[in-house]
Order: structure tokens, then C-alpha cells, then sequence
């Protein structure tokens, strides 16, 4: 019993010291923004690795030796963004939320509504920030309900790779890629070779990469989203009829059988349009690095997603952009550095390392993307590109477009019925 | 056929199917480590290539220089074994009250610690945050430590399991002769449940190392990250490089590899009451 | 409450040594502390762990479950309203019919290969340290890698599953990329990782006491009659453990999936699972109220299956102990 009761004691002793240093850890908490010798820290979180990386540090190298009395205090946070926010979404639930945030712009719209992002109008105003600066869809989306919730940083946008070597070889000049509908599912029944159920190589897969609806549907002439009514109009005829192309476009090669094809998708040098087996593919940008980090030596160009007249060539662009949270500490500071990182300087800055197109068209052109044959493309484009549409369940119609591609291509439901399904459960949680 | 040369084709025949379903079970494994291998152009190739050319042992090094690695493994160690030293040194004991010693409200207790476990831990996350956020313990790691050493249900159940298993003759064995109830428990039932405790211990083990959630949300210092989170920066907006990413993983599960086949001797058959009654 | 409990309750054998020894000391009646400290006692860790870690994040969840909780608003509060909304919820019914697909064949399985796999891991060979430590690997991989190899070894065209069985002439199906096989084949993978119940089902066959088995060698037992009489009936405390736990870990599947298709669920939501539906509308739609009523639906129905098993486990579980 003794013996029993001095194991009590000790187990005992090791909760109180754990408990102890417990405590000991919450009085040294160091907050964040203290001053120490005069000087403001501002903590940034972001999900910049690599290159990226990079060129976020040479921007805050180049915004502290401007600022000598303000220090960045850059901190990764792994999974940012595309609807993976728990540790944001934590942190501002929390009330203790950094000073500045790398942030999808796609997400400025939700956002905002939450009300956790502080309204920038009255600061940009201020500094003469407004949008003649940048691309108009980069502003559109970084606006929610008329007021500026965040500065963009960088943007992209959506064309077709074709493989020039593949087009000479069935007798379809490079030169003069499809600019029609009609011309790209010609071109896309020359290039395919199949074997059965297996496809040697396939000429076109309208959903894959970034084959996403909105693209199409701006191509054919829809419109996703009525700010007027603050309704989604997703069955709009238009984008009917682009997802009706798609189906059939599936059902002509069985649709099974792409999904067995595009199951080799994935990263680098996996990627079927890099290994020859896919001659034409939706993509953004950032192909060009794939590229010549796995495959320097495929011919390629690029043309723009065609339509159905062969006119009025369209896109959709995404990007970043940096706000800040509700809650933020050192929202003057945050602001300087905010407009240091999305004004022209810092944009040359982080659009050089990054390889990221810059939101602010003049800075494309000082870095020379304009003259790139390839590049130039995509940058040419920008002045006529969409954005998602800015709105409270900009995530859940994102998913719900995709799903809908899905179960109206696999012939589970017409693409009216698929469509409908969508406007009708946006519609809803729009309310 | 004699019983001699009975037993050795049977035992032969197990280590035939031993091998030949070792072979599936490694498959995971062996890929982790041959990609850990490969240069990036190769990760991908169709078909796959299993063996690495050529063999980049650069990506072990480059690796620990992409991200701050020994520091992340130090906050990493840290952890887990505190986490780890709190399931085994709690988990036991109120296993042990539930299956053993009789009190009012025992049973409903039970139920409420199976309970806990089916409510989805994405729900409870934020209220929890939220609380040591009141604690004032964001930004340091003690929410990935404290909670272990109040319990953790997994692990309750999983050992009262085991306990209901031992007879109760030798508690009454050693109650006659006058030990007392926390005697009982750590001289005579604890050693005897020991395969499960330290599985229990490997389980936190485990756990922790490799938790991903718990670090992201309460690690507000770069500081302060542990590898499962330095593991994310290997993936990039442009592809991620699998290769420095596995080098990492591979390092990873090198200590559970070791700590693993330390304790499976432990697992192994024939420990006997008769010495004890 | 507490005789209902004790119904549905296995461990509540009553303890006979224990009653015993109050009645060797009738001298002075013992009060109700002293009669309970020592379970209160060992259970006070738990108790606290309860009352400070879990009892406010489940009595939140249940609150908001209620409202229009957006993790970032308070939202308002709307009664019933999740819970009727989720009943016309065509994803909803999607997702609890793939996770009920999902539990029912992945549960059984899993045990069967459990305790196979651990017998054949707790034979008496040499070597076999390293046999379990090759047939514990797959735990140890990282779930990213895990779902690139698999979209390797599942590929249609190239992958090695489908070149074996064209050697035997099969020509095999589009695995993760077709809707009627993706459930099947994440249900394969997951088999692959069960080698934490595997060490629970070792460590459970080595808490048989070897002299059972030496009774039955002179009784002349054979390797079956070992395996049906003593074996699997000693080892029932812990396939009840397993089962109860596979259980709650089939309906709360999430990472390998949502790994696996980025959290789209696809092909064609043939792998939304209940819980990566619940986590996209907490932390994607901004639902949060919405997610909390789905996880106390899930609760409801774990614990009716869970509850399912205690009651039969009192014909199958058998504890040594008594």
C-alpha cells in the first residue's frame, strides 16, 4: 500500500511539472506585431514554395530596405488556398489572424461576405490605387459588392497546346490551328488513333486539364452568373449547349475508355500531352515550365479555345492576390507592404522570379512576356478574359459545375438536367 | 512421411506464402524508396520503372537543405514522445477502472468514450481550437501534447480490451495478501498487459509523427514545424518534387521501422499465467 | 440510465473477489468514497480529459448544428432546418449510400484478413520479425504516396494489376476511372493498410496463454480444432475491438479518397464519401452548421450499429477474465 501510494505521488509530481511548464509556455507567448526597437513586424502567411518562394522573399527584401521600420515576418502555411483555408479559417475564428495573407482571388467573394476580410476602398483610394491599374477581371474579382477586398498579385489564363508535329504528320497545318468548334473536333478526329478499347493517342479531350465548363461556356456564349439577381444561371442555353458538345463529344470516343486514358494524368513528365499520346490539350502558363523541364524538344504552339463561329475568341483567369484578415493587428503597415507587393515595383519583382504573369499589363511587357511566341499568347488574351464570378458559393458552384461535367459526359443525366440540378442548388444556398 | 521431414515441409510451405504475400505487401514500400531515388523526369515514365536511373542519392541531401530538417525533426521528436509517454502512462490506468473496479457511472462512461470517437473530428476542430486559443496556447506546441495525457478513447477502449482478458483470480490472489489497489495494477496486471500497452505506445507513436492537421493549425512559427508539415513543401502551384518529398518520407519511416521490429518481439506467443498463480 | 447501461454492457460482470473481501472486513460499513475511489481515481484523467477536451467542442457542434454557423458568422439559429434540408440533399444520399458500400465490404474483410494475416504472422518460423515488420510497411507510406502509386498500379492501359490478369486473360476494367469499379478498388486499397489491426490482433494472440494449447496437444487436438476451440473464441475481445473501431473508421473514411481525387469524389461522385461531403461544406461552403448536423446524423447511426454489436456481443465475446 505503501508502496502503491508513492507511485501516486510520482505519477503526481510528473502532471504538475508537465502542468507547470505548461503555464510556463503560455505567459512567453510572444505576441504577434510587438514593436521591438521601434521597428512594426508584420507577420505574412502564404503557401509560396519554390520559386514562388523566392520571389516572395525578394519582394520583402526589396520592401524592408524601403521601409526600415517595418519587418516581415514570412511564415509558410502549408495547404492556402483552392478550399483548403483551415488554418486561416482558424486563425480569424480565433481573432488572431496574421497581418497579411497570400490568398486566392477566387476566394475574395465569400469572403467578403463572411465579413472577415477588411474592406481596402478607403486605403487604395488613398494611395491612388484604383482599377485603371490592373486587368479589369483581376479587380472585378478582387471586389466584392463594390468595395476592394484585396490587391492582386498575379494571374493566368486558358488556351489550347497542340502538338505541331502531330498536326503535320495527319495533314493539319500549324499554322492555322482550329478557330472553330466545328474545326477542332475535325482536327481532334484526324489526330486519334485507337486500338480497341485503348487509344494509341488521342486527338482532344474537351474536360481534361483545364478543360473546365466555364471555359466552354464563355466560348460558346453563356454566362454563368446575373449580378442583377445575385442568381447563378448555369442552364443558360448557351452553356447547355456547350456541355451537350462535350457529351457527345465523350460518347463519340466511350467515355469509359477516355476515363481509362485519362487515368495516366498527373504531374510532369506523366502528363499524356508530353508523352506524345495526347495531341491537343486545355492548359494554362505554367505548361511552358513543364515543358521544358521534361520535354524541351516537343514542337507545340497554342491557339485560343475555338467557338462556334470561329469569333470572339474568350478565356477565364484565376490568380492571387493579398489581403487583410479581420482581426489583423497592423493594418497600416499591412498596407504598405500590401501595396508594395501589388504595385508595379513589386509586381517586376515577383513576376520575374515567379514566372507568374503580372496583373498589371504594362509589367508583362517591360518583362518581355508580350514577345515570347508562346507566352505572348496567353498575355494577349487578358484584356478580353473572365473571371469566375464573384459571389457568396463561388466553391460550391465550382464543385458543382464539375460534377455536373461529370455525371452529364459518363450519360447519367442529359446536360439540361445536370445544368438545372446546379442552378437550382446554387440558386438555393444564394438565398 | 515421418514427423520430422512433416514438420519441415510445412515449414517450408509457410515461408513460401510468407514470401510470396510479402512481395504485395511491399510494393508500396519499395516504390517509396525507389522514387526516392529517381531524378524528377524519370518519377513518371509509362510504364513504370522501378529501378532508379541514375541513382540521385543527391536527393537525400538536397532534400534536408530544400527544408530546415533537422530543426523540423527536433520539434517532430519533441512531440510525439511526450504524446507518446502521455497515452502510455494514462491510457492504462483508466482502461484498467473501466474493466476491473467497479464504481457508479463506470458503464455510461464507457459508452460516452466510444461515443466521442464517431462524432467526425472536423467538426470538433474549431470549437477545439477555439479553446486553446482561450488557453492561450496557439502558436506553441502543447495542444499536440496535454490532450494525451488525459486519454485518448482509441486506446482506452483498446486496452480495457485487453484487461477484461486477465483473471481476476490474481487480483484476488494479491489482494489477500494485502497489496493494494495501485499495487495490483502496476506489479501485477500493467506487466501483463504489456504487448497492448506498447502497441498503444507504437500507435501514438505513429500518430504524432506523422500528424498533419494538429501542427497546421496550431504552429504559427516556422520554427516550430514538424516534418509532416515539411513534407507539404515539396508540393508546389508547379508539380511537386516526388522525389526530394519521398526522401523525406523515407526518413520518416525509418525510426517506426526500427521501433516497430524492436517491439513486435514482444507480440510473440506463450507468455503464461502459471508462474504468476 | 445506469441498469440499461449494464444491458447493453458486456464488460459488467459482476465481481465476486471483490465482494468477497468487503465482507471479510464487516467491521465498519465502508463509506461510498472509499468503496469507489480507486476506479474514480483511475479514471480521473479521463474524466478531466472529457470534461475540458471534448465535452465544449461536442456540446458546440450540437448547438450549431442548429444554426447557420459559417466557422466565421455566428449565423442564425434555424432549428430543424439542416437536418430537413439534408434529407432532400440528392449529394447527401449519394454520399451515405458510397460510405454504407463502403463500410459493408470493407469491415468484414478487413477482419477476415486481420486474423488470417496475424496467424500467419504469429506462426513459429524463423525470420518472422521481419515478415511483420514488411506486412506493416504499407501503414507507414504517406497517403500522397500512396494514392500515386495506386492511380499507377490501377492504370487501365499500363498499370500492373491489369497486365496480370492479361497474362491470364483477363482484360480488366478501368479500376479508379469507372464508376463500378472505383468503390471496389479503394475498398483494395485500403486492405492494403490494416497493419495496425493486424498488431492489435498479434498482440491479442499473444496474450493466450500457452498452456491451453498444451492441453489440448495431450488431448491430441489438431491444428484446426486449436484454431475453432481456443484460438478465435480468446481472440473474440479484440475482434469486438476491431470490429467496433472498423466500423467507425469505415464511416468516417476521408484522407485516402480525398487524396486520391483531390476531393472531387470523381468519377462522377462514385467516391464522395459522408465525410468529405461534411468537410467541403464546413470548410469549402462555409456550412458549418450544415456539416454539424451531418455528423451527429452519422453519430446516430454508429451508434445504433455499435450498439447492434454490444448487444450480440454476449453470445461471441468471451473474456478470459471470467
Amino acid at each position: 500500500m505503501i508502496k502503491s501510494k508513492k507511485m501516486m505521488m510520482k505519477l503526481g509530481m510528473v502532471s504538475v511539472l508537465t502542468l507547470s511548464t505548461v503555464m510556463a509556455g503560455c505567459s512567453s507567448d510572444s505576441g504577434s506585431g510587438a514593436t521591438e526597437d521601434g521597428k512594426t513586424t508584420v507577420t505574412f502567411w502564404h503557401s509560396l514554395t519554390d520559386s514562388t518562394g523566392d520571389a516572395a522573399e525578394a519582394v520583402i527584401k526589396a520592401f524592408e530596405e524601403q521601409n526600415p521600420d517595418i519587418k516581415i515576418n514570412s511564415v509558410y502555411t502549408a495547404n492556402q488556398g483552392e478550399g483548403q483555408n483551415e488554418k486561416l479559417l482558424t486563425a480569424v475564428s480565433g481573432g488572431n489572424p496574421p497581418d497579411v495573407a497570400y490568398f486566392d482571388r477566387f476566394e475574395i467573394g465569400s469572403w467578403a461576405a463572411q465579413g472577415s476580410l477588411e474592406d481596402l476602398s478607403a486605403l487604395a483610394e488613398e494611395s491612388g490605387i484604383n482599377e485603371e491599374t490592373y486587368y479589369p477581371f483581376a479587380w472585378e474579382e478582387a471586389s466584392y459588392d463594390g468595395n476592394l477586398y484585396g490587391l492582386p498579385i498575379s494571374t493566368d489564363s486558358r488556351l489550347v497546346y497542340f502538338n505541331v508535329d502531330h498536326f503535320e504528320e495527319v495533314g493539319l497545318d500549324p499554322e492555322n490551328p482550329p478557330r472553330t468548334i466545328a474545326e477542332l473536333e475535325d482536327a481532334a478526329d484526324k489526330l486519334t488513333i485507337k486500338d480497341g478499347n485503348r487509344f494509341e493517342r488521342i486527338g482532344f479531350i474537351p474536360w481534361f486539364g483545364q478543360g473546365w465548363l466555364y471555359g466552354w461556356g464563355w466560348s460558346f456564349g453563356g454566362e454563368f452568373f446575373d449580378p442583377e439577381t445575385n442568381m447563378v444561371t448555369a442552364n443558360d442555353p448557351k452553356i447547355v449547349e456547350a456541355l451537350q458538345w462535350m457529351t457527345d463529344f465523350g460518347q463519340k470516343y466511350n467515355v469509359e475508355d477516355i476515363a481509362g486514358f485519362t487515368d495516366s494524368q498527373g504531374d510532369g513528365a506523366m502528363d499524356p500531352f508530353l508523352t506524345s499520346q495526347l495531341s491537343m490539350k486545355v492548359s494554362g502558363p505554367w505548361e511552358v515550365s513543364a515543358i521544358n523541364k521534361f520535354k524541351p524538344d516537343l514542337n507545340y504552339g497554342v491557339f485560343p479555345i475555338p467557338t462556334p463561329t470561329g469569333e470572339d475568341h474568350t478565356t477565364w483567369s484565376g490568380g492571387w492576390s493579398v489581403v487583410i484578415p479581420k482581426g489583423a493587428k497592423n493594418k497600416d503597415a499591412a498596407w504598405e507592404f500590401m501595396k508594395f507587393f501589388g504595385g508595379e515595383e513589386g509586381q517586376k519583382i515577383f513576376s520575374e522570379i515567379a514566372r507568374d504573369f503580372s496583373v498589371i499589363d504594362s509589367v508583362n511587357e517591360e518583362l518581355g512576356y508580350k514577345d515570347d511566341p508562346i507566352l505572348g499568347e496567353f498575355v494577349e488574351i487578358l484584356p478580353v478574359s473572365n473571371n469566375r464570378p464573384v459571389m457568396t458559393q463561388g466553391s460550391l458552384y465550382w464543385n458543382e459545375l464539375a460534377s455536373a461535367v461529370e455525371n452529364a459526359t459518363r450519360g447519367i443525366v442529359t446536360p439540361q438536367e445536370a445544368l438545372d440540378n446546379v442552378t437550382e442548388k446554387v440558386n438555393k444556398e444564394l438565398k | 512421411m515421418d514427423s520430422t521431414t512433416k514438420k519441415k515441409v510445412s515449414r517450408y510451405s509457410a515461408h513460401i506464402v510468407l514470401i510470396v504475400a510479402s512481395f504485395f505487401f511491399l510494393i508500396p514500400f519499395l516504390w517509396m524508396v525507389s522514387t526516392s531515388l529517381k531524378p524528377l523526369t524519370q518519377v513518371f515514365t509509362f510504364p513504370p520503372e522501378w529501378i532508379p536511373r541514375p541513382f540521385m542519392w543527391s536527393n537525400y541531401t538536397d532534400a534536408m537543405e530544400y527544408i530546415p530538417f533537422f530543426t523540423y525533426l527536433r520539434n517532430t521528436i519533441v512531440i510525439t514522445v511526450l504524446s507518446t509517454l502521455g497515452a502510455v502512462i494514462s491510457c492504462p490506468l483508466v482502461a484498467y477502472s473501466f474493466a476491473k473496479l467497479r464504481w457508479p457511472g463506470r458503464n455510461i462512461l464507457f459508452i460516452i468514450t466510444i461515443g466521442v470517437m464517431m462524432i467526425p473530428g472536423q467538426v470538433t476542430m474549431i470549437p477545439l481550437f477555439l479553446l486553446f486559443e482561450k488557453f492561450g496556447m496557439v502558436g506553441t506546441p502543447y495542444p499536440l501534447i496535454i490532450p494525451a495525457f488525459f486519454g485518448v478513447p482509441f486506446y482506452i477502449f483498446l486496452l480495457r480490451q485487453f484487461f477484461m482478458g486477465l483473471p481476476d483470480s490474481l487480483r484476488e490472489a494479491a489482494r489477500i495478501d494485502g497489496a493494494g489497489e495501485f499495487r495490483i495494477y502496476w506489479q501485477i496486471m500493467l506487466p501483463l498487459a504489456k504487448p497492448a500497452v506498447l502497441a498503444v505506445g507504437l500507435f501514438q507513436f505513429m500518430a504524432s509523427w506523422t500528424d498533419f492537421i494538429g501542427p497546421l493549425l496550431y504552429l504559427t512559427d516556422s520554427l516550430q514545424y514538424t516534418l509532416s508539415l515539411g513534407l507539404q513543401q515539396f508540393q508546389s502551384q508547379r508539380g511537386s518534387e516526388w522525389g526530394l518529398m519521398m526522401a523525406v518520407s523515407t526518413m520518416m519511416t525509418l525510426p517506426i521501422i526500427v521501433l516497430f521490429f524492436l517491439l513486435q518481439k514482444t507480440f510473440i506467443r506463450g507468455i503464461t499465467f502459471s508462474g504468476i498463480k | 440510465m445506469s441498469e440499461n447501461a449494464q444491458k447493453i454492457e458486456p464488460a459488467n460482470n459482476s465481481e465476486p473477489p471483490y465482494e468477497r473481501q468487503l465482507k471479510l472486513v464487516p467491521a465498519k460499513k465502508k463509506s461510498f468514497w472509499s468503496k469507489n475511489k480507486h476506479g474514480i481515481l483511475f479514471a480521473s484523467p479521463w474524466i478531466l480529459g472529457l470534461l475540458i477536451f471534448y465535452a465544449i467542442p461536442l456540446f458546440s457542434s450540437i448547438y450549431f448544428s442548429f444554426t447557420t454557423y459559417s466557422i466565421l458568422q455566428p449565423g442564425e439559429f434555424v432549428g430543424l432546418q439542416n437536418y430537413k434540408d439534408l434529407f432532400t440533399d440528392s449529394l447527401f444520399w449519394k454520399s451515405v449510400y458510397n460510405t454504407v458500400y463502403f463500410a459493408v465490404f470493407f469491415v468484414p474483410l478487413s477482419i477476415i484478413f486481420g486474423v488470417a494475416l496475424a496467424m500467419m504472422l504469429n506462426m513459429n518460423v524463423k525470420g518472422m520479425g521481419i515478415y511483420r515488420t514488411i506486412f506493416f510497411l504499407p501503414t507507414l507510406v504517406p497517403h500522397v504516396a500512396l494514392a500515386v502509386l495506386w492511380m499507377w498500379l490501377l492504370n487501365p492501359g499500363f498499370g500492373l494489376v491489369n497486365g496480370l490478369l492479361s497474362t491470364i486473360g483477363i482484360d480488366g476494367p478501368a479500376w479508379l476511372g469507372s464508376v463500378t469499379w472505383s468503390k471496389p478498388s479503394l475498398i483494395m486499397m485500403s486492405l492494403w493498410g490494416i497493419g495496425q489491426a493486424v498488431i492489435i490482433y498479434l498482440a491479442g494472440l499473444g496474450d493466450i496463454p500457452e498452456d491451453y494449447y498444451d492441453a489440448a496437444k495431450v488431448d491430441g487436438a489438431n491444428w484446426y480444432q486449436k484454431m475453432r476451440h481456443i484460438t478465435l473464441p480468446l481472440l473474440t475481445p479484440v475482434i469486438f475491438f476491431n470490429l467496433v473501431m472498423g466500423i467507425i473508421a469505415a464511416f468516417q473514411q476521408f484522407t485516402l479518397p480525398y487524396t486520391l481525387t483531390q476531393g472531387q469524389g470523381t468519377p462522377a461522385n462514385s467516391l464522395s464519401f459522408y465525410v468529405m461531403y461534411l468537410y467541403d461544406n464546413g470548410f469549402k461552403f462555409f456550412k458549418m452548421g450544415y456539416a454539424s448536423a451531418m455528423a451527429w446524423i452519422l453519430f446516430v447511426i454508429i451508434m445504433a450499429l455499435t450498439a447492434l454489436v454490444f448487444i450480440t456481443s454476449k453470445r461471441w465475446v468471451h473474456y478470459q477474465g471470467k
